[in-house]
């Protein structure tokens, strides 16, 4: 007989148009990403579970037999008492009680095999939940290397369920896992399994379960307390920090640069060939002007992003993220936040909406506001096209510290210490006043120091290209577009006008008086009213502006923007984008996540105040 | 050990191990410490204390975690179990 379950639906794979959901499930930094990688391959898709931002991960596999699954990466959990809100929603999934999803017809419950013990405790609960169940004992490779062991038939007859040892690395143990899902996996036989939401008699039990198993528990890896003792170093560990922080600002410039070059040439090269292809008409000018110029000048800050999302893969692949957490937790500490504010925070380098979903994960309701208030203030990906324009139109490049910082990776480091500064003061204004309230207990788990493999990172980045060329390809796209109809009316003399009598031209001249005291034009001007929409969207609105303007297709918006802006307005123009909250999205989440229009009203205007503000004096003091 | 025994896990020096007594939270706060590895009954070892934070970092269950200090002090240990092998009651 099979595990607590109903024979009818021991099988994954139903019928074509049947559910045929199979959730991977376990605790964090147990490989479930690579795992699901390695099973899906390229045949995935990320989305967000309606009404909320946690990403929900589902990739379909075709089994050998012609049937297919589809199987969800579930976000890590460390027992069935969730606190923050992935956490909630994995949760929510394997008891059935989602919206998005149908009730998973199995279970996959992914398990570290070098730390059996502790992570077999998690399988009673899950199993409690009443799905067919595989559990993988991962990162097999890694038990083998430090000359640990598992009976895999004695676990699974103590736990009466199937287990495989896997890896998603090497490929080892897939096979079963494919069986399991074809449901041709002989179920295990029917076990009594210890009271639920007892953890000490949980851990007991799998305590027992080990010590029947033949464990040899791996040796420790001595490196990693080696790896600690140079990371967490009270001088050496702040300075490696600083070092790494360098080293990633440095290469997004150096790096980025050939491969930049080449999407700006395909992109021009593209463009040529359009116009030689299609008369001369609205709809040239639209594709050339609106779409490639706009649209293409945002894409062409891909490389950056990427680059960008290499080294934060790199550094939390490897482990080195939470070791750095544990480095900051001290500043954090004096600016009145508690720990689990810095991984939201964190987050929002990336982008403030997950950090401002993340803050969930903070209890303390003064704590959590205070987190979600600072959030927009650090510097998101989405500045990064703004900031990486200006800094090479405006920022000579010359070497600071040899060839490791020039003054363009330095000005670039700047504006996120900025951010960073502005978030920390901000946090410290609120908590020593409004937001006043008693510490909550701080906990960071640090995973092990693992290599970084090849094909996660490049998992990442695949996901990071679809996500920025998706906004590229609709809000930016939008905007662009209505821009370029709003800059060819009203026509004159059955031709479009020049862009300064369009009817943008007129709505710029009019907002003109307010942007000028930061020592910007009205073209500048329009561009932060689009960009409202979008940070980056600003790039794409000077792009089809400047576009239009020349007879000759879009000369290079650098040199536009050096002729049009002086020095001080640069500067003032990156405080601005530095400060303000140009993101809609932003705005609507906050107002979501706090119910009610008064946080985010407070948060847009204090923004805007700062953003104003330094703006001025930037251009009073660089003229 | 030399010296005074180490009643709480704040007062654990860098390499030595003892065992969990109990944890003293609130309920949602104690379930997430025990998920997490300080379960009563689990061996723990401090493995080093940062410097200049007062964090240290501990191995428990077979992970590594950072607790601050007034965290750790509210996780008493069992009397004379420091020092010890792990696991006295786990088999």
């Amino acid at each position: 007989m099979p595990t607590a379950v109903e024979p009818q639906t021991a099988t994954p794979r139903g019928l074509p148009g049947e559910n045929r959901v199979v959730a991977i499930c376990g605790p964090p930094n147990v490989g479930k990403s690579s795992f699901f990688n390695r099973l899906t391959g390229l045949h995935q898709k990320v989305a967000n579970y309606p009404g909320i931002t946690v990403e929900k991960r589902v990739g379909s596999l075709r089994l050998e037999d012609g049937g297919q699954v589809d199987l969800i990466d579930l976000p890590g959990i460390v027992g069935l008492h969730p606190r923050s809100e992935d956490e909630r929603i994995c949760v929510e999934v394997l008891r059935g009680r989602s919206d998005a999803l149908p009730r998973p017809v199995a279970a996959i419950l992914l398990l570290d095999s070098t730390n059996l013990q502790a992570h077999l405790r998690m399988v009673p609960g899950i199993l409690g939940l009443g799905l067919p169940t595989l559990v993988v004992l991962n990162m097999a490779d890694e038990l083998e290397a430090r000359g640990g062991s598992v009976d895999t038939e004695a676990v699974s007859a103590q736990i009466g369920a199937p287990v495989v040892l896997a890896s998603a690395v090497t490929g080892a143990g897939m096979q079963e896992v494919a069986r399991f899902l074809q449901g041709s996996l002989a179920p295990a036989r029917k076990v009594e399994l210890p009271v639920i939401n007892n953890i000490p008699a949980e851990r007991k039990w799998a305590h027992a379960v080990v010590a029947r198993s033949s464990y040899h528990a791996p040796e420790p890896s001595l490196w990693g307390r080696r790896l600690d003792r140079i990371f967490l170093h009270p001088v050496g560990g702040p300075l490696i920090f600083l070092a790494v922080v360098i080293a990633v600002f440095q290469s997004i410039f150096t790096l980025a640069v050939p491969l930049m070059d080449a999407v700006e040439g395909a992109i021009g090269v593209s463009a040529e060939w359009i116009g030689a292809l299609l008369p001369d008409s609205i709809l040239k000018g639209l594709l050339l002007d609106g779409v490639w110029g706009g649209v293409g000048s945002v894409v062409v800050f891909l490389p950056q992003i990427l680059i960008l999302f290499l080294f934060i893969g790199l550094l939390e692949d490897s482990g080195y993220l939470a070791r750095a957490a544990v480095i900051a937790d001290r500043s954090m500490r004096a600016v009145g936040l508690e720990g689990r504010s810095f991984i939201p925070l964190l987050s929002s380098y990336a982008c403030a909406i997950p950090a401002v979903m993340a803050a969930r994960t903070i209890e303390n309701q003064r704590d959590r506001l205070a987190t979600l208030l600072v959030a927009p203030l650090t510097t998101c990906s989405a500045r990064l096209p703004v900031y990486a324009l200006l800094i090479a139109a405006f920022i000579p490049e010359r070497p600071l510290i040899g060839p490791f910082l020039g003054t363009r990776a330095a000005v670039l480091l700047g504006l996120y210490a900025a951010g960073l500064l502005a978030a920390c003061g901000t946090a410290w204004l609120l908590k020593s006043a409004v937001l006043k309230s008693k510490p909550a207990p701080f906990v960071l788990q640090l995973p092990a120091y693992r290599w970084p493999t090849i094909r996660s990172l490049t998992f990442r980045l695949i996901d990071r290209s679809k996500i920025f060329l998706r906004r590229a390809g609709t809000v930016i796209l939008v905007t662009t577009i209505v821009l370029w109809f709003l800059a060819s009316v009203p026509y004159q003399n059955g031709e479009p006008p020049p862009i300064g009598e369009s009817l943008a031209g007129s709505i710029g001249r009019t907002i003109e008086p307010l942007v000028e005291p930061l020592g910007l034009n009205w073209k500048i001007g329009i561009g932060l009213i689009t960009s409202l929409a979008a940070r980056e969207v600003i790039v794409g609105t000077l792009g089809t502006i400047y576009g239009m303007e020349s007879d000759e297709g879009s000369p290079a918006l650098q040199q536009a923007l050096q002729a049009e802006l002086s020095f001080g307005g640069a500067i003032a123009l990156l405080m601005y984008f530095a400060f303000a909250m140009q993101c809609m999205s932003t705005v609507a989440i906050v107002r979501r996540e706090t119910g009610g229009w008064t946080w985010p009203a407070i948060q847009f205007a204090y923004m805007l105040v700062l953003a104003y503000s330094t703006g001025f004096a930037a251009y009073r003091i660089f003229g | 050990m030399p010296g005074t025994e180490p009643d709480s896990l704040d007062h654990l020096s860098p390499g030595v191990t003892a065992v969990i007594a109990a944890l003293d939270f609130e309920e949602a706060d104690r379930v997430r410490l025990m998920e997490l590895g300080f379960i009563p009954g689990s061996s723990v070892s401090c493995q080093r204390v940062v410097p200049l934070g007062d964090l240290a970092i501990f191995q428990v269950e077979g992970t590594q975690v950072a607790l601050r200090k007034e965290t750790a002090a509210r996780i008493t240990l069992q009397p004379s179990s420091a020092g010890r092998e792990p696991d006295a009651d786990g088999g």
